[in-house]
């Protein structure tokens, strides 16, 4: 089985595999909801909106949902109550199979559009007929798009291609180089005091062994943003100086006052 | 000199949530705010929010800031935006500076007998060579263009950083219509939930694991991003030569991790913990989220970088706490609560990802409690 935190989801075969796949069977009767969440997050909402009883999470709350396929009718309502939007409606009763999907992309597509269907990375799979859109109140905007797909492409087809992308920007491709560089030390570490990596270097070199002395010796951290932007890449660089470990840096002294104010606020 | 019972900086999620706990008790409340609208970083979430009924799952942040507020008005909280806090002038006495109407400032010293520091956190940066071209800039802050402001920051987004804020702003800007052309990761793994990779991997946007942006690369004659270098690192984090490749881009997010703002807390003397997992240096307090100075409180991403359900129900446990050490509560009633917002924190931080909060805020608490 692939990791999911290398690739962001299971395909279905691994999905079946896992034991979290409706059975063919079941596919074959009508619709049913394909519940695809497989990380133990707390979390319960499909469990409160099926009011079949179809969905159980039960306790504790990060329990992956369990399916009883035999009392899901394929209703969708859990669809649009999933915060993941990890769940799919998958119908394989006809000819063709239908697929539905949460879409929070604007423009909706049209009933009777042809889109481009993509499985679960994004990847063109067919053109497929879209047969409903469902944006009612209730779906608290998160529409359900309806398509029609072959049915041996229905367990892979998850989602459609975005319709505002251009077909330039189907094509970004990466170009090769190789103009390696290094971090320079001109590079600005400090923004609002323009001190550089070169200039923290330095004051460690002379002795700055805290982020208060660096920030003495070369104002990293006076500035503006008092030190919200800097502070923690001037803990890095010190860090990686002089191989202090993280919890041995202590953030500088706080001092009011810690934001900006203009001078006319002290003249009482 | 203004005198209150308790003062709340920051009416994010933990300030909005303690305010209402404590001001419904009977308590007298002054919530403060730096920014012009209230809600923190809550009303910049227009994804629906995981969790129980019981921590409104499947309503969008935005939807659950708006009740917030609503409630906050029910309850009678005193609200004071365009306030910053700038420093602590005495016992228990912060120094605002407070914008009026008409725009003019004026520094007003209040005193509490109950501080709850709740001002959040804030994102890190990463120094690549060209990280100060414009085009480059938090996730937070593109977060806050698209949500708050309506504008787009970029049309090409390059995301650096899968946790869940990198995940779920990308899937964010492109529903504001950007396109996001790759999210950056230096570990081996995606960071944030899967469910969240899920959504932007179905939208075809691909995740370069062991990889770190190398340079940001303003155009010909141009100032502002055009491109970033990436490369990818080996085990040790080290850049591996001959793989960089070049990635059109007009925009950089940096969405690599918050930390702590503790300079308020800790002027109040209030000592700093180091735990990585929440961000590093943070205050160290107790189960009520009280600090080792007593009477000063710390919740929401001050506390130790979460999410912003977590970050409500520290708040209300601040504010609960508060509430019964003013007296507004009687010794029943605070434990009847604070037993109910205990559980419900506690089931938040179930399971792979909240186990490592659970033991990370075990041990800041385990902390504060030798201070006590």
């Amino acid at each position: 089985m692939s990791d999911i935190t290398k690739t962001g989801f299971l395909n279905s075969a691994e999905l079946r595999e896992a034991g979290r796949y409706p059975s063919e069977e079941r596919l074959a009767k009508g619709p049913t909801a394909v519940i695809e969440c497989c990380q133990n997050i707390p979390c319960n909402p499909c469990e409160t909106a099926c009011r079949f009883g179809a969905i159980t999470v039960g306790d504790p709350i990060t329990n992956l949902p369990v399916l009883d396929e035999s009392k899901c009718v394929g209703c969708g309502v859990c669809i649009t109550k999933c915060p993941g939007l990890a769940i799919f409606v998958v119908d394989k009763s006809k000819d063709m199979a239908t697929v539905s999907f949460p879409f929070e992309y604007l423009p909706l597509p049209e009933k009777g559009d042809t889109v481009k269907a993509v499985d679960r990375a994004g990847q063109y799979v067919c053109d497929a007929r879209v047969l409903r859109v469902n944006n009612a109140p209730a779906n608290d905007s998160t529409p359900i798009v309806t398509i029609e797909v072959p049915k041996e492409l229905s367990d892979d087809i998850r989602s459609i291609r975005r319709l505002n992308l251009s077909e330039e920007d189907e094509k970004a491709e990466l170009l090769k180089i190789d103009d390696w560089s290094a971090v320079p030390d001109d590079l600005v570490v400090c923004r609002c005091e323009e001190v550089t990596a070169g200039d923290i270097k330095k004051a460690i070199a002379e002795g700055a062994a805290t982020v208060e002395g660096i920030k003495k010796r070369t104002r990293a951290g006076m500035g503006l943003c008092q030190g919200r932007t800097c502070s923690k890449l001037v803990s890095r660089i010190l860090g990686s100086q002089t191989g202090m470990k993280a919890d041995e840096i202590k953030p500088d002294t706080a001092r009011m006052p810690i934001k900006p104010v203009s001078f006319g606020v002290y003249k009482e | 000199m203004e005198k209150r019972e308790i003062l709340i900086i920051g009416a994010g999620p933990a300030g909005l949530a303690a305010s209402i706990e404590a001001a419904r008790t009977g308590a007298e409340v002054l919530l403060v705010d730096e920014n012009d609208t209230p809600g923190g970083q809550l009303f910049k979430q227009i994804h629906k929010f995981f969790g129980s009924a019981k921590h409104k799952a499947g309503t969008r942040g935005i939807h659950i800031g708006q009740q917030l507020l609503e409630q906050t008005k029910e309850a009678g909280v005193e609200f004071w935006l365009n306030t910053t806090a700038v420093g602590v002038v005495g016992d228990r006495q912060v120094a605002l500076v407070r914008k009026n109407e008409d725009g003019i400032s004026e520094t007003i010293v209040v005193e509490a007998e109950k501080i709850l520091v709740a001002c959040g956190g804030a994102e890190n940066a990463v120094n690549f060579d060209g990280w100060t071209l414009p085009g480059v800039m938090g996730a937070g802050a593109a977060q806050t263009m698209v949500n708050v402001r309506r504008v787009l920051p970029g049309r090409k987004i390059l995301m650096v950083g899968s946790g869940n804020v990198g995940l779920i702003v990308s899937y964010q800007l492109m529903q504001a219509g950007a396109d996001v052309v790759g999210i950056v990761e230096a570990a081996p793994k995606i960071g944030g939930y899967c469910v969240h990779a899920g959504k932007i991997r179905r939208a075809g946007v691909p995740v370069y694991l062991s990889h770190t942006v190398l340079h940001a690369d303003a155009g010909e004659g141009s100032e502002e991003v055009s491109s970033a270098v990436i490369v990818q690192l080996d085990e040790r984090f080290q850049p591996i030569e001959g793989t960089e490749k070049r990635i059109d881009c007009d925009t950089i997010c940096i969405a690599t991790g918050l930390r702590p703002q503790i300079k308020l807390s800790t002027l109040l003397g209030v000592k700093n913990g180091f735990i990585p997992e929440l961000g590093g240096w943070m205050p160290i307090h107790d189960e009520n989220m009280e600090t080792n100075v007593k009477g000063v409180f710390a919740a929401g991403d001050t506390a130790g970088v979460e999410e912003a359900s977590t970050a409500m129900d520290e708040g209300r446990m601040a504010g609960v706490s508060m509430a019964y050490d003013l007296g507004y509560l009687t010794e029943e009633e605070a434990a009847e609560r604070k037993q109910e917002i205990a559980e419900r924190l506690k089931a938040l931080r179930l399971g792979p990802f909240g186990e490592r909060r659970q033991n990370a805020k075990d041990r800041i608490v385990a902390e504060g409690k030798k201070h006590e």
